[in-house]
């Protein structure tokens, strides 16, 4: 037990809402929990004695009225709702929502909202995770967004949750998709200073829907974000998610994927840069409980200077779950001395008529190639930064919002030009 | 098809015959007094008692791993006897016609060339029989070539300095609780030592059998090649067949220094238990070898019996331009569980490694690869390699991949795939078109799936690692 976990426990029982059946639930999962060590194996490669010993102001609404904005992106068109610390900024009273849409802050929903939404909390979000325990237990603020059934959502849905230097905050998404349903939901967590915070979303999807999801985890030098991303896929649904990490000093995400219907589709598509001494660990699991699923996932992630990334991608392919195709790649470009990169791509298969594959390479870029661009008179540097670039673009190239990938490749660009090379 | 299977399932463990010999066995239970008179019984010196009693209480210190993903109802070390050794040992053959002709007849059900006549075979045998060391064939022909080959209890008392250089120098005593417990209890084993330069004029071969009821069987085998030298190592194994479980927890360690090179093969087909899980050998094995610059070593593995596996052979690339080989066929049928895999450490510039893991499921079994690449910051151009395919046969089996790659040199280049499939109904139709039944079709495509493994086996090895693989897989198409 760290002292960090024993103030989140005392403080536990001053949050007293209309969830509280599920957060004791939640709490006295946590109180069984060990702090993780190095020998926890989800916990093998990031250590966490910083957040050990971490005492932060805790978030509350008067901080709220801090001014802020959501980042700008051009042709984006989306619908934002912003949060500081994880208090609202947005007045949800006020906003103009498209029809089939409804957005409520978790501290407003009223009776009815209530016995719903308590029953998709933690229906994707599996309990074996630590922080997702705490923000069970400790996240009074967040948003809940409807899908009505039937309802094709064109305009994207953005949540931006800014951290602030000093603040500890814990920020909850629960988004539930209506059958036949199609919308697009981006998580983008932006911030700067010396911060903790957690943020989990939950996405449950009906039959025949369509979720695009984006998770974009760049929190500032200094921050420390624990998080995770969670989907519950129903029959014949389709998700598309692509989460992006890079510039804070510890990340740690989870997402899970859950087949929990039969011919479910499931495309993930992850991108990690780390430098100077950024700490990025991303643990992904799909779960396939259902038949006839298929899954496709792709990491890809460059570490420079003295930073470290951790990518540790499950594929569980439970006994019924027959005629599932499921594959991942996890690929890794190491470009310093000093920095690391250790990966664990992972198959549990209990089904016989499946085909799975993984596989995962470390490899720097190779001298050729570079020679190659050298001979036609492109500088050994900018040789670099082309080569690095394309090796992530493919995956920004698929982020089926064209705004986005429009507004992150040059993003990605200056920073693979500051990654200074061996 | 389910009439085949049922066959398959009733198919007998062919070694798990028990041999009426008069044994000396020890009473049950483990504390320091069973240490004293193990050493006491092999006439050791002070030094090696103090090893062994260090490494107790260790071990004593230590939790049992629990994170393979194995299910088993976990030992108790205070019910197994630590030594059992064929009573008719006590008077030591001076040659194989003293030897007790019940056992050589357990030998010749097992297919072991023992007899001198069977020289022509070529495979120079030392024979572990429960917990000593029976007999050493073609001794004479190796001292010319100045190798020892001999057990290691042997080598204790013959050749203190090296054992006593080398022992725990790659499995260190307190390594882990498997490896601790048999530095402890360790009751015989081979110790090979190939002296600079020297080729191993023929294959070395150990065959390990548990014979006793309520034994565990605890070898420890020490591979020393000298520089520029090079030797093949051959073990297998088998257990009669019994209703409890049997635990053998085995430390192999390989020292290949400069320009040396170990080739290490096992045949591993203890008794695997019964259909239902109930028997079957614990086999919890720690073997390591240590490669120093433009050293070599390789290890080739058929695992296809043992209740539990647990075993990761691995190698500590500390020279430069050293090279690690794993090549394992792993089959699980029944109620089977295995856990193996390997580690390759690269701590030296260009050191190579090549894992090729093929792990096959039939039945209820569970099989798992597990392995860890490492590459040190200082292992510049370190390339590893890995392929681990998993082929499942039934629908009850379970086959899982856990492999951890760790990179801290920019310069290092990793590659690892792996798949799992079924064996798939085109190449089964291609076979059967072509005249094959099914079940000949099916033992056809896993040998190809296996082929790249086999191909590093010596010649007599790969004939019966192929047979036992035919065996065991009669009839389990389904």
């Amino acid at each position: 037990m760290s002292q960090w976990l024993a103030n989140v426990l005392d403080r536990a029982s001053t949050v007293n809402d209309w969830l509280s059946p599920v957060r004791q639930t939640a709490l006295a999962t946590l109180r069984e929990q060990a702090w993780p060590t190095r020998r926890t194996e989800a916990w093998r490669y990031t250590s966490l004695h910083e957040v050990a010993e971490l005492e932060l102001a805790q978030a509350n609404s008067a901080q709220s009225t801090v001014n802020a904005e959501a980042p700008a992106i051009e042709g984006l068109n989306s619908l934002d709702l912003v949060f500081v610390d994880a208090q609202p900024v947005t007045d949800f009273s006020k906003l103009i929502l498209p029809e089939g849409v409804t957005v409520t802050s978790l501290h407003g929903v009223n009776a009815d909202q209530q016995a719903r939404i308590s029953k998709i909390f933690n229906q994707a979000k599996p309990t074996h995770h630590l922080f997702g325990l705490v923000n069970d237990v400790l996240a009074e603020q967040g948003v809940v967004i409807d899908v009505a059934a039937g309802a094709e959502i064109e305009q994207p849905i953005r949540i931006v949750n800014f951290v602030t230097d000093g603040v500890e905050s814990h920020h909850r998404v629960l988004v539930n998709v209506g059958d036949n349903a199609k919308v697009t939901v981006i998580e983008h967590g932006a911030g700067n200073g010396h911060s903790m915070n957690t943020a989990y979303a939950e996405y449950v999807l009906g039959s025949e829907t369509k979720l695009e999801h984006y998770r974009f985890a760049m929190h500032g030098q200094e921050a420390i974000h624990m998080g995770g991303s969670h989907f519950k896929l129903g029959e014949h649904s389709r998700l598309n998610s692509t989460i992006v990490g890079y510039g804070s000093r510890l990340t740690r995400i989870d997402t899970d994927v859950i087949h929990a219907a039969e011919h479910a589709f499931a495309k993930m598509n992850c991108i990690y840069l780390l430098a100077p001494k950024e700490h990025f660990d991303l643990h992904t699991t799909i779960e396939h409980a259902k038949p006839n699923g298929t899954s496709e996932e792709n990491a890809r992630g460059i570490v420079g200077d003295k930073a470290k990334a951790i990518f540790n991608g499950r594929i569980h392919i439970h006994r019924d779950a027959q005629k599932t195709l499921a594959e991942l790649n996890n690929r890794n470009l190491l470009l310093s001395r000093g920095g690391q990169i250790n990966t664990k791509p992972e198959l549990e298969i209990y089904a016989d008529d499946v085909q799975c594959a993984h596989g995962a390479t470390v490899a720097e870029i190779a001298e050729e190639e570079l020679y190659y661009l050298q001979t036609r008179g492109i500088p050994r540097s900018q040789a670099l930064v082309m080569l690095n670039f394309g090796f992530v673009q493919e995956l920004v190239n698929q982020m089926p919002n064209k705004a986005l990938s429009t507004w992150l490749q040059p993003l990605l660009r200056e920073r693979f030009s500051a990654m200074e090379t061996k | 098809m389910s009439e085949q299977i049922d066959k398959a399932l009733a198919r007998k463990y062919d070694a798990g015959f028990v041999s009426e010999i008069e044994s000396d066995t020890f009473p049950i239970g483990l504390d320091e007094s069973v240490i004293r008179r193990i050493s006491a019984m092999k006439e050791e010196p002070e030094w090696m008692l103090d090893w062994r009693l260090q490494a107790f209480r260790s071990w004593q210190k230590m939790k049992e791993p629990d994170w393979a993903h194995l299910g088993y109802e976990k030992v108790d070390y205070q019910s197994i006897s630590y030594y059992s050794a064929p009573k008719s040992m006590k008077d030591k053959p001076q040659s194989l016609a003293e030897v007790d002709p019940e056992l050589l007849r357990t030998y010749e059900k097992l297919g072991i060339p023992l007899h001198e006549q069977e020289m022509l075979a070529g495979v120079a045998v030392d024979a572990v029989f429960d917990s000593v060391s029976v007999v050493t064939t073609f001794r004479a022909k190796l001292e010319e070539a100045g190798v020892i080959f001999c057990p290691i209890s042997e080598a204790i008392k013959k050749y203190p300095d090296l054992v006593k250089k080398y022992i725990g120098s790659v499995v260190p005593r307190s390594d882990n609780f498997f490896a601790a417990l048999n530095s402890a209890v360790f009751t015989d084993g081979s110790f090979v030592y190939i002296p600079k330069g020297v080729r191993c004029p023929m294959e070395l071969s150990t065959y390990f059998r548990i014979n006793e009821l309520n034994t565990g069987q605890f070898e420890r085998t020490l591979i020393i090649a000298e520089e520029g030298s090079h030797v093949s190592y051959l073990e297998g194994c088998t257990a009669p067949q019994r209703d409890e479980n049997q635990l053998h927890a085995a430390v192999v360690e390989l020292v290949a220094q400069d320009n040396a090179e170990i080739k290490y093969s096992t045949v591993q087909n203890w008794y695997p238990g019964d259909e239902n899980g109930k028997g079957g050998i614990y086999n919890f094995v720690t073997k390591r070898g240590i490669c120093e610059t433009n050293a070599k070593i390789s290890w080739t593995q058929v695992e296809t019996g043992s209740a539990i596996t647990w075993k990761y052979p691995s190698c500590i690339l500390r020279g430069d331009n050293s090279v690690g080989e794993f090549y394992s066929v792993a089959l699980t049928r029944g109620r089977q569980q295995a856990d193996t895999g390997t580690k390759m450490i690269h701590l030296g510039k260009n050191t190579k490694s090549t894992i090729i893991s093929k792990g096959i499921s039939a039945g209820n079994s569970s099989n798992a690869y597990r392995g860890l690449v490492k590459m040190g910051p200082k292992a510049d151009g370190a390339r590893n390699f890995t392929e681990c395919d998993s082929l499942l046969i039934g629908d009850k089996s379970a086959a899982h991949t856990f492999p951890y790659i760790e990179s801290s040199n920019p310069s290092a280049i990793v590659e690892h795939e792996a798949t799992t499939s079924k064996v798939s109904d085109d190449q089964l139709f291609l076979c059967q078109q072509r005249g094959l039944d099914t079940e000949k079709a099916v033992s056809m495509i896993v040998n190809g799936f296996c082929k790249e493994v086999f191909k590093e086996l010596p010649m007599e090895f790969a004939v019966e690692a192929g047979k036992l693989l035919e065996i065991s897989l009669e009839g389990s198409v389904g």
